[in-house]
């Protein structure tokens, strides 16, 4: 999917937990998320703690998106 | 350290209203004395009991673990180290083995209902649990029981079984003693000093419920990769809490019998000198994959390895384990052999893996589990037939008027084993 939306024209950030495999599918822009049964929230938080990581992963992303890149390129996520 | 195994063939399973034996080869059992002992748990509301023997046209499903029946008669430790027994280090001594029988736990599983052992028909033949007398213990957890209370209820219930039905092995003779011994690493380098020197890396299946696997009951996602004596894993020191996907997970009966660490004691001061078991997982945290794999290729190394066979456990983000340890195995130098099995898609014309690197070039598969397979029916099922259109491999409306399933290979228990647990070929 990121490769096909790229294809048309659109940067796409990929966030997935296991970054490697995204890097050998080809995607450009890569964040990193929590864990593979919960990529966007981590259950041993409370509400507050996942509210803010969840931030910091989506604002990373967006950061990403108007990033220029040259080559594939994970972008480390600051909690 | 060296290990016996003495091997009472079994040949049938029968009950009795009396006292549970072994005797002539036949396992014959009470099932009133299983039942008792399984509702020792409160957690457990109900339990059945029944006898599956090869050839039978029987299906089991959903299927929990398969267990081998054993006991300890001489040397150190017990049976199911850190569960059953306590945590003295096994593999040592001699331990009995009721050879040729199985545990086999089922009944309404944690969340998926997985793994289908048909006894005849073209399924048998995808399962090695269909070539074992069975006994097959069904249980119903009590209302409300929680999702991990569940599911140990269930592991500990069959190892107890498989224990009792050891312990009628304790003072019958077996009818074949195998050895196995395992030098500390100076010694074999004495023995074997031009021989290629091969470790064994085992991948532990680890992401959470019903995906777990434990060694010295320590639950595998939490443990740092480390080295253990093969004696041990052949003695049970690793046991299964998985069977969600169950072509390809590795049930206590199959951390029992590896045959990979079988196959390299065969070949251990011949062709090679097998210098060590390193155990890894797989788990669900992308830090964790780096760690453990930084440690296995660092194990490796350590154990001056010229050459590892990697077996994989199950498949998806662990096929990134998987890469990451031959890479970095391979970077150390150490040429790598890897096991595992593939997702090709129904036409099997899709990638195999989900993870790719061209240091994995000497790959070993144990089929395509998204191969399709009708299953015809049954005269009898032992568990729950209902839930096969929602397991893993199974689809919505998958059974036909006339009773046959059509499901991907994938349900079925060790189809696509990746130990070589299941000698199923193309050939």
């Amino acid at each position: 999917m990121v490769k096909e939306i790229e294809r048309a024209g659109l940067p796409v950030v990929h966030i997935c937990t296991v970054t490697p495999i995204s890097m050998t599918v080809g995607a450009n822009r890569i964040v990193p998320a929590i864990a593979i049964p919960h990529p966007l929230g981590n259950p041993a938080l409370d509400l507050e703690g996942e509210k803010h990581i969840r931030r910091c992963i989506v604002e990373t992303a967006l950061k990403a998106l108007e990033t220029e890149v040259d080559d594939q390129t994970i972008f480390d996520v600051k909690y | 350290m060296k290990l016996e195994l003495g091997n009472i063939i079994i040949n049938d399973i029968q009950f009795t209203n009396e006292g549970s034996k072994v005797e002539n080869g036949v396992l014959t059992v009470n099932p009133e004395q299983i039942k008792s002992l399984v509702l020792e748990d409160s957690n457990i509301e109900s339990c059945e009991v029944f006898i599956a023997r090869p050839g039978e046209s029987v299906r089991i499903t959903p299927v929990k673990d398969v267990i081998e029946p054993r006991v300890k008669v001489e040397g150190p430790g017990g049976i199911f180290p850190g569960w059953i027994a306590k945590v003295d280090t096994v593999g040592s001594g001699r331990t009995n083995v009721l050879k040729g029988a199985a545990v086999v736990t089922t009944g309404k599983i944690v969340g998926f209902q997985e793994g289908i052992i048909d006894m005849t028909g073209p399924g048998a033949d995808y399962t090695p649990f269909s070539k074992t007398y069975n006994l097959v213990v069904k249980m119903e957890p009590v209302e409300g029981l929680k999702q991990h209370d569940h599911e140990y209820a269930l592991r500990i219930a069959g190892f107890k079984v498989a224990c009792f039905l050891g312990e009628l092995g304790r003072a019958v003779t077996p009818d074949e003693i195998e050895t196995f011994e395992f030098d500390n690493l100076v010694e074999s380098a004495k023995k074997y000093p031009d021989l290629p020197r091969v470790a064994y890396v085992q991948m532990l299946q680890s992401q959470g419920l019903l995906h777990d696997t434990y060694v010295y009951g320590v639950d595998a996602k939490r443990t740092l990769t480390t080295i253990i004596n093969p004696l041990e894993t052949m003695d049970g020191a690793i046991v299964s809490g998985n069977c969600v996907s169950s072509c390809d997970k590795n049930p206590t009966y199959v951390h029992l019998n590896n045959k990979v660490i079988r196959e390299l004691f065969k070949a251990h001061g011949k062709t090679l000198n097998f210098v060590g078991h390193i155990i890894t997982n797989e788990n669900v945290y992308l830090a964790d994959k780096e760690r453990s794999s930084n440690w296995s290729a660092k194990l490796a190394e350590y154990l001056g390895c010229d050459g590892v066979i990697i077996s994989q456990e199950g498949f998806g983000n662990p096929d990134t384990d998987l890469i990451m340890n031959t890479k970095k195995i391979e970077a150390k130098g150490i040429k790598t052999v890897i096991i595992t099995d593939e997702y090709a898609g129904r036409d099997g014309k899709s990638q195999s893996l989900a993870d790719a690197d061209p240091s994995a070039n000497a790959v070993v598969t144990g089929g395509n589990a998204n191969q399709v397979i009708v299953l015809p029916p049954m005269e009898t099922v032992y568990g729950h037939l209902h839930f096969v259109d929602t397991i893993a491999g199974g689809s919505a409306n998958n059974i036909d008027a006339h009773g046959n399933i059509t499901v991907e290979i994938q349900a079925i228990t060790g189809a696509t084993n990746e130990t070589g647990f299941h000698n199923l070929s193309a050939r």
